[in-house]
């Protein structure tokens, strides 16, 4: 037997990259309003020719390349950096705590972040810039610092009771939303609305995008970094130590990168449910559990799924939209439950 | 050369080793032996750099096993642990190539050698041909098996084994205790609790009681009627070379 050259398919990256391109593309040209290729290469043109100073024209006739830049494209590119933080976050999480069941939100990143957005919107921050995200922000990273706090013994930590401590602040803090939420009425969609995550352009600019880009990047970068380890990991904190792994200090940095993106990720866009749970375990189904496999396609596959969930919920009922949280759902569980369904024939 | 230099360990108000200063022969297999609960996994932990002691400390090659990294540890010494259990699928080949994990830079693929390692040591533990089984489709001496491959394939010159053989047939005892016995050079401490396997296969002998070191020395020495009516309560007696139980 003979060692594989490469661990990732050449072929299946290409063609994961390549479909994600050509869903950006399509899904850059549909929506509430349908973009007409033609109009935008001739307006794109009428605009390059202004930068170079050939011609003055008015504003209002690039108003397609405007909404295009402006509108479309920072919700894609948000959808495909979401997509994939969440999906690896998610494989990251489920092989550090050995558990399947785990998904991005389990430290109470999420909770903590609706919980600052609540409070944001109760406060009227709406209209601030950077109002309701940043403070969802501060007590997403406040949450789970808390909740890391308590789970630790010394310097070293305990993962079922970091998992439970999780659950519980979750929980309470979801109690807290209510509560808040029945004292002030007239605030109530509003929060229900942030909590449901969405792309729409009211919460999502180029600033968001600009921000999650360089976090997305360094933060999968670490987790690729380690992801031997993270297999490693899965045959147990000491049978990881034995077999050459820092096992505190790679669960101590990846628990940071990755907060630190699920936490940018949620501030922006509110609560996107199931990608981080399904799309890892649905890679893991076809190429089995290696992470330096699992970690780069559930990234590709994340970001690819994220977007068409997007793309439908702004098409299937346009003008009005469905909140993506609820499609993705809605696609990922029968498309997951089937897998399961067909890996379990194998056996 | 592993040191023990007066170890203690204590779970709460209970000492499970008890100052315990040794040194173990290199080269040669002691069995480790004593008890439920007289603290031999916990000696084994201690040595494999998984468990500080209280007071004391494990020395290999004159030094402190807290004081390697992970990575150097692993080249040196390698574990086989009771059942441990995962719910993800990954095949036995790569788990027992997960050993070679020591060796190998980061974003690195494996080797032509790291596969012909793993290859070797899976066809010595006779579990070659389940390489493509998942945890879910092996018994749980094939499982054990695999298991020791893993720590074969780390290479190390000392290694720790807890219970290896205990979920294995009759028949695979004997073969993992041969080839263990085969592998010149390494220095191994194999709890085990069949008294007739260890004084066949083994050189020497740590009995332990209640948290002390009771017994070192070869292994016929220790393993009389008399110290086994002390540390397990049992009458014996010898026949032919062989420990017969009276009941």
């Amino acid at each position: 037997m003979n060692p594989q050259k490469h661990i990732l398919n050449p072929w299946v990256v290409v063609v994961l990259v390549v479909l994600l391109l050509a869903t950006i593309v399509g899904s850059s040209l549909v929506g509430a309003v349908d973009i007409n290729a033609e109009d935008l290469y001739k307006e794109f043109k009428l605009w390059v020719g202004q930068c170079f100073g050939k011609e003055n024209i008015d504003t209002a006739e690039l108003r397609t390349l405007w909404f295009f830049v402006q509108l479309r494209l920072p919700r894609i590119l948000m959808c495909v950096l979401v997509g994939g933080v969440l999906s690896v976050c998610g494989a990251a999480y489920q092989s550090i705590f050995r558990n399947p069941l785990t998904d991005p939100y389990v430290l109470g990143v999420s909770s903590g972040a609706s919980l600052g957005a609540a409070v944001a919107i109760l406060l009227g921050w709406g209209a601030i810039q950077w109002g309701v995200s940043g403070l969802a922000l501060a007590t997403a990273l406040l949450t789970v610092l808390l909740i890391y706090k308590i789970a630790s013994i010394g310097n070293r930590m305990h993962t079922t009771t970091l998992l439970l401590t999780g659950v519980c602040f979750t929980l309470l803090i979801s109690a807290i939303i209510s509560f808040l939420m029945v004292m002030n009425h007239e605030k109530m969609d509003d929060i229900i609305f942030w909590t449901m995550g969405s792309f729409d352009p009211s919460r999502i600019s180029w600033e968001d995008v600009e921000v999650m880009l360089p976090v997305a990047a360094v933060g999968i970068g670490v987790v690729l970094w380690y992801s031997r380890d993270l297999n490693l990991l899965l045959a147990g904190s000491e049978a990881a130590k034995s077999m050459g792994v820092e096992v505190e200090k790679v669960k101590r940095v990846l628990l940071l990168f990755t907060t630190l993106m699920v936490a940018f990720a949620v501030s922006s866009c509110g609560v996107i449910g199931f990608v981080g749970l399904i799309v890892p375990h649905a890679v893991r189904l076809v190429v089995g559990a290696d992470n330096r496999k699992v970690v780069p396609y559930s990234m590709l596959c994340g970001a690819l799924f994220v977007l068409v969930c997007d793309t439908l919920a702004r098409t299937v009922l346009r003008p009005g939209e469905l909140p993506v949280g609820s499609l993705t759902s809605m696609v990922g569980a029968p498309l997951f439950i089937y897998l399961l369904y067909k890996s379990k024939k194998k056996y | 050369m592993i040191t023990l230099q007066h170890i203690t360990v204590r779970f709460g108000d209970r000492r499970i080793l008890d100052d315990i200063s040794a040194e173990v022969a290199p080269a040669r297999i002691t069995a480790v032996m004593g008890p439920n609960g007289c603290g031999k996994t916990t000696l084994l932990r201690c040595i494999g750099g998984l468990l500080e002691p209280n007071e004391g400390q494990a020395l290999i090659d004159g030094q402190p096993v807290l004081d390697y990294s992970a990575r150097a540890l692993a080249q040196k010494v390698a574990f086989v642990r009771q059942q441990t259990q995962t719910d993800f699928d990954f095949s036995a080949f790569e788990t027992v190539l997960m050993g070679r994990n020591p060796y190998q830079k980061r974003l690195q693929n494996e080797s032509q050698a790291d596969w012909d390692i793993v290859e070797q040591c899976m066809r010595q533990t006779n579990t070659w041909h389940l390489r493509f089984s998942k945890p879910h489709q092996m018994s749980g001496g094939e499982l054990q098996r695999v298991m020791i491959a893993r720590a074969l394939a780390q290479q190390t010159p000392v290694l720790l084994m807890d219970e290896p053989v205990s979920n294995l047939d009759i028949a695979h005892q004997l073969e993992i205790m041969r080839l263990l016995r085969n592998d010149n050079g390494k220095t191994i401490l194999i709890v085990i609790h069949d008294l007739n396997l260890a004084l066949q296969f083994c050189d020497d002998l740590m009995l332990f009681h209640s948290g002390k070191l009771l017994y070192q020395g070869p292994v016929a020495g220790g393993l009389t009627p008399q110290n086994i009516q002390t540390v397990y309560g049992v009458s014996a007696h010898l026949a032919d070379g062989r420990i017969i139980y009276d009941y």
